[in-house]
């Protein structure tokens, strides 16, 4: 295990992941600056808390640069266990609002486990793959146990009930199995089940989760109440037109016409402002980080490093393309918010970090 | 291990592709978003968090030619609610008082507020008095705009020409109607935005915004001949027990409408409805002077040649004609005079359909004059080829056709002039806000129907009418000026049964004055009189009427009176002799014939006006084309070069405006007696 300062770490540090991460935020401070912009008061706690957790964020991420990743896997496991336990407690003592139950007070600042589950998540998972399939592939048998590791912080997560987070996790497992080498019968098999399993599932989804499915069918079907949301995001969105309102000028943020305007419809609130000009940047920006991800995937020199490298970028990709497509009405509307952007400590942390990690894998392929 | 990376590697790419093509859905997403439902989409986010009120800037004034106010703008006030900052605020007392200041129920100021709506009236264009109350109130929620009320300070003069404008500015009949994209105020725009929940984000109070006052409208009309003819055709409407009466006084020389009156015999005026140019009646005997026009332009008949008048009844096709007395051989002025429908109907059947229909036609009966005012009739004159042998005679008296009162006053602007058409108008010009000229109306000439000769002897004939011993207008002829008209009596058509009406009559007179020199076209209707009620009797008085009340007012010098002046003078036989010149040119439009085809060059119009201007142009019986305003500054050809028969080009500017604006009798005095 290494930990500190190396001369070669310094000369082969990823810049451009920094970079670009550091961008996405300031488009992300600048959002919330907007969202909560009022003009009795230009600053409000929530800009600053934003501030304060960028600034945490960063430091967060170069802390894990130093860090070996390598020796996470050592961790996995019982980082893991704590995370799950986390869970558990926040559907015991989480403080409720809106009608679920996500985070844990400390006082200082509330908790959202979720956001650390799916670090977790594909760190276990990525754990558990590290060792080359077998030939023809990862079978059933293989991927039972990755199985039973993404279902539990998933059940979890859907017992709050947090559908975006869950659904975020799926992605995230399948885009790490199928990285891993899973076979492609085995797949097709999973997808036909998948598939077939739906209509249970249905029953299982709660009636507002339901009710989003269906107004995403047809948003216009109840334009004042349950397709609301969609309808006011794209009228955001869609008069914005190509350069937009102007920082601070959107009338559809400024006047609470869009819901969750810090966090869920925070691209929203971007795209009126800044038009199709700044959409179409902070979408490179995304691409950009992803495409780095990718590529540090695959020049990666071990297959642990490899696999957590795709996993972080499937984690900043899902979720970019979840919040956007549902900020744009091609996605039905699930909870989740737009990483780097949205308002939240525990998000902008975890996935500042994350970064931090992707960092430390695309450098230390020079160190060993 | 390489193989393994490989494979890796290969899953990535996948997955690269996968994600990029996500991508690429995202980013097309948003593209049409923005540019398919851009527009709609932000119109949709304005039309959400905005509020808006429209209000108007004062609609423009209407005044006479002299300037004298006919309808005007004047401020007002309307009491507006934010019902749910009312409701918030207020208590029931406070509402019920609030009610009984605006005059309203505490029902109804409860429905109105209970409206799904940010912004409602409680109450518009109120006194201030009232207004100011309401604010004393102090209740929040509430407030009050100044908006402009319309009113017409003569009350109802001219009321059908004028028309009327609806609550929200719009026009809704007469001028306010015709001119009402002119005449209405520019929007001012209140607007306010609002949040999602429907709570007013600014606290200011609403903000106005500067908008443009609507037109002003000069118009022809004359208040004091109008109110004149007003009065004098609701006299007699009273006095003869018609239904209603209508008359128009007309400039032959431009067609301004000088007054356009209408009298419903029970008092009442309607600004929807203006019968003068909207309605149209059987012309009767009026159409005569019209008829002998015709045929002396179409030279089938001269002044001299006689007619046999079979004693008063006479046999077409198997239809009796009637004359009111019993006539044998009377020529053509005669006809006129003693209004022998058999003379006429004779003289309508040598014309034949077709020359009597284009004459019609030319006069401008059977299609609309196109004055300014809004739903004209056309009139009825039916196609020539569907007229049977006993439709054409009875034409000829003016049965079996319709007009309209504006036509048939325009038809008798032509004779009065020397034989050209000209279009009649009611707005002189029209100016903005800050007095600048948005039109000028050029007074437009359709062209000449009857040569200058033909219009001289219909005009002798028609003051035979008013002078003559046997005339039937007698009660037209004034003590100073020369009359010359025709008088019309015309059965009224049952519309169940389409026969006439025995004892159900509309009585006319139509003429100019001065005879010799015309200023004045003035036409007298009055329908739905009873037996006995010739047009004669009843309409030829209230012509006299206005003819001394317009002429008065237009300050027209008699020629009678100048020649007994004249006369009594000490004066040497050479001054005689121009004097008597001068008399006799005002005492005849006969042209000067023997002068012009003389010289066949052509004369020199500058500086004339183009009431001058035409004038000259009938005497010489020459074409000539306007541009611009005022005098004649400018003419092609030259003057003093040969005629060519090709129109003379005349552009006129305001130069002279100063030397204009002179009492109008100086252009009697002056140009035409030019040679004393």
């Amino acid at each position: 295990m290494r930990f500190g300062l190396d001369r070669r770490l310094i000369y082969h540090f990823d810049w451009m992941v920094f970079a670009l991460t550091f961008a996405i935020a300031l488009v992300g401070l600048l959002s919330v600056a907007s969202a909560s912009y009022s003009e009795h008061r230009p600053f409000q706690m929530l800009i600053i808390r934003q501030v304060i957790w960028t600034v945490a964020g960063a430091a967060a991420m170069f802390a894990v640069v130093m860090f070996d990743y390598r020796a996470l896997a050592t961790y996995s496991y019982p980082i893991y266990g704590a995370v799950m336990a986390l869970l558990v407690t926040v559907g015991v003592i989480g403080q409720a609002t809106g009608g679920s139950r996500r985070w844990i007070n400390l006082g200082l600042f509330t908790l959202e486990p979720s956001e650390l589950a799916k670090l977790a998540l594909i760190l276990v998972l990525v754990r558990y793959l590290r060792e080359e399939p077998p030939p023809g592939g990862l079978r059933l048998k293989q991927i039972a146990v990755p199985g039973i590791l993404l279902a539990v912080p998933a059940a979890l997560v859907l017992k709050q009930p947090d559908l975006g987070t869950m659904l975020t996790m799926v992605l995230i497992f399948v885009t790490i199995i199928f990285a891993a080498g899973i076979n492609l019968r085995t797949m097709g098999i999973l997808a036909l089940v998948t598939a077939m399993a739906m209509p249970v599932a249905w029953h299982t989804l709660k009636p507002y989760q339901k009710e989003r499915v269906l107004t995403f069918l047809n948003p216009q079907s109840d334009p004042l109440g349950a397709g609301y949301h969609v309808i006011q995001s794209e009228i955001a969105v869609g008069s914005g037109g190509s350069w937009g309102k102007g920082f601070l000028k959107g009338t559809q943020a400024r006047l609470n016409f869009l819901p969750e305007q810090t966090t869920d419809f925070i691209f929203s609130v971007f795209a009126e402002e800044f038009g199709f000009a700044g959409s179409m940047l902070l979408l490179g920006l995304y691409a950009a980080l992803v495409a780095r991800g990718l590529s540090i995937a695959s020049k990666a020199r071990d297959r642990f490093g490899a696999l957590l490298a795709l996993g972080l970028t499937a984690m900043v990709f899902w979720q970019a393309a979840i919040n956007i497509g549902m900020a744009t009405g091609i996605l039905p509307v699930v909870g989740i918010p737009l990483p780097l952007v949205s308002y939240g400590g525990s998000s902008l942390i975890v996935l500042m970090a994350a970064m931090g990690l992707l960092i430390s894998i695309n450098t230390r392929r020079y160190l060993f | 291990m390489n193989a393994a990376i490989e494979k890796r590697r290969l899953r990535v790419g996948v997955l690269t592709l996968v994600l990029a093509g996500l991508f690429a859905l995202i980013v097309i997403r948003i593209a049409v978003l923005l540019a398919l439902d851009g527009s709609r989409l932000s119109s949709l986010a304005r039309g959400e968090h905005s509020e808006q009120v429209t209000l108007r800037a004062p609609r423009g004034s209407i005044v006479d030619r002299h300037g004298e106010a006919i309808a005007l703008s004047a401020q007002a006030f309307s009491v507006y609610a934010r019902p749910a900052r009312l409701l918030r605020t207020a208590s029931d007392a406070d509402r019920i008082r609030l009610a009984q200041t605006l005059g309203l129920s505490p029902a109804e100021l409860t429905a109105r507020l209970n409206r799904p709506a940010h912004f409602v009236w409680l109450a518009r264009r109120i006194s201030q008095a009232r207004a100011d109350q309401v604010e004393a109130l102090g209740l929040e929620g509430i407030g009050v705009l100044s908006e402009y009320k319309r009113y017409y300070p003569e009350s109802n003069l001219a009321a059908a020409v004028v028309g009327m404008a609806g609550a929200d500015d719009q026009g809704l009949s007469g001028l306010e109607l015709q001119y009402d994209r002119l005449m209405r105020g520019g929007p001012v725009e209140l607007r306010e935005d609002r949040d999602a929940l429907g709570h007013a984000i600014l606290d200011s109070p609403l903000a106005l915004r500067n908008a443009a006052p609507g037109a002003r409208l000069e118009l022809t009309l004359d208040a004091q001949i109008q109110a004149r003819a007003e009065t004098e055709l609701a006299a007699e409407v009273k006095r003869s027990g018609a239904r209603r009466g209508i008359a128009v006084v007309l400039d032959p020389f431009t067609g301004e409408v000088m007054a356009m009156a209408s009298v419903e015999a029970n008092g009442a005026s309607d600004r929807l409805h203006n019968p003068a140019v909207q309605d149209v009646f059987e012309p009767g005997s009026t159409i005569k002077g019209v008829l002998a026009a015709i045929a002396l332009e179409d030279r089938v008949i001269t002044e001299s040649q006689k007619i046999f008048c079979e004693n008063g009844q006479w046999d077409v096709g198997g239809r009796e004609i009637h004359d009111h007395g019993s006539h044998q051989w009377l020529d053509l002025q005669q006809i006129v005079e003693v209004s022998s429908n058999i003379g006429a109907a004779k003289i309508a059947l040598t014309l034949g359909a077709q020359r009597y229909y284009r004459g019609l036609r030319a006069f401008g009966f059977g299609r609309p004059t196109g004055i300014d005012l809004p739903g004209e009739a056309a009139g009825i004159v039916r196609p020539a080829r569907t007229w049977q042998q006993i439709d054409l005679a009875n034409h000829g008296f003016g049965q079996g056709i319709a007009v309209t009162a504006i036509q048939l006053a325009s038809a008798y602007g032509a004779i009065a002039n020397g034989g050209v058409w000209m279009r009649p108008f009611v707005v002189k010009a029209a100016y903005d806000a800050d007095g600048n000229t948005i039109f000028i109306h050029t007074p437009q000439a359709l062209g000449r129907i009857i040569s200058p000769t033909v219009a001289h002897s219909a005009n002798v004939i028609l003051r035979s009418v008013v002078n003559g011993e046997d005339g039937t207008g007698h009660k037209a002829a004034m003590e100073d000026f020369l009359v010359a008209g025709k008088t019309g009596t015309a059965q009224m058509i049952n519309r169940a049964t389409g026969s006439y009406y025995q004892n159900r009559l509309v009585g006319s007179f139509v003429g100019f004055v001065p005879a010799d020199n015309p200023r004045l076209v003035i036409l007298v209707v009055l329908e739905d009189v009873g037996h006995g009620h010739m047009g004669g009797l009843i309409a030829a008085p209230v012509f006299n009427e206005i003819a001394s009340e317009a002429l008065n007012r237009l300050n027209v010098a008699s020629a009678r009176r100048a020649y007994d002046a004249a006369s009594l003078l000490p004066v040497s036989s050479a001054e005689t002799e121009s004097i008597t010149a001068v008399v006799n040119a005002i005492g005849s439009t006969q042209p000067q014939r023997d002068r012009v085809r003389d010289s066949r060059l052509v004369p020199d119009f500058r500086g004339l006006s183009l009431r001058d201007a035409l004038h000259m142009a009938a005497e010489h019986e020459l074409n000539i084309q306007v541009e611009g305003n005022g005098y004649v500054t400018a003419q092609r050809p030259a003057a003093g070069q040969p005629l060519d028969g090709t129109p003379i080009k005349l552009s006129l500017g305001i130069a002279q405006q100063t030397a204009a604006m002179q009492p109008a009798a100086g252009r009697v005095h002056g140009r035409r007696r030019g040679g004393a």
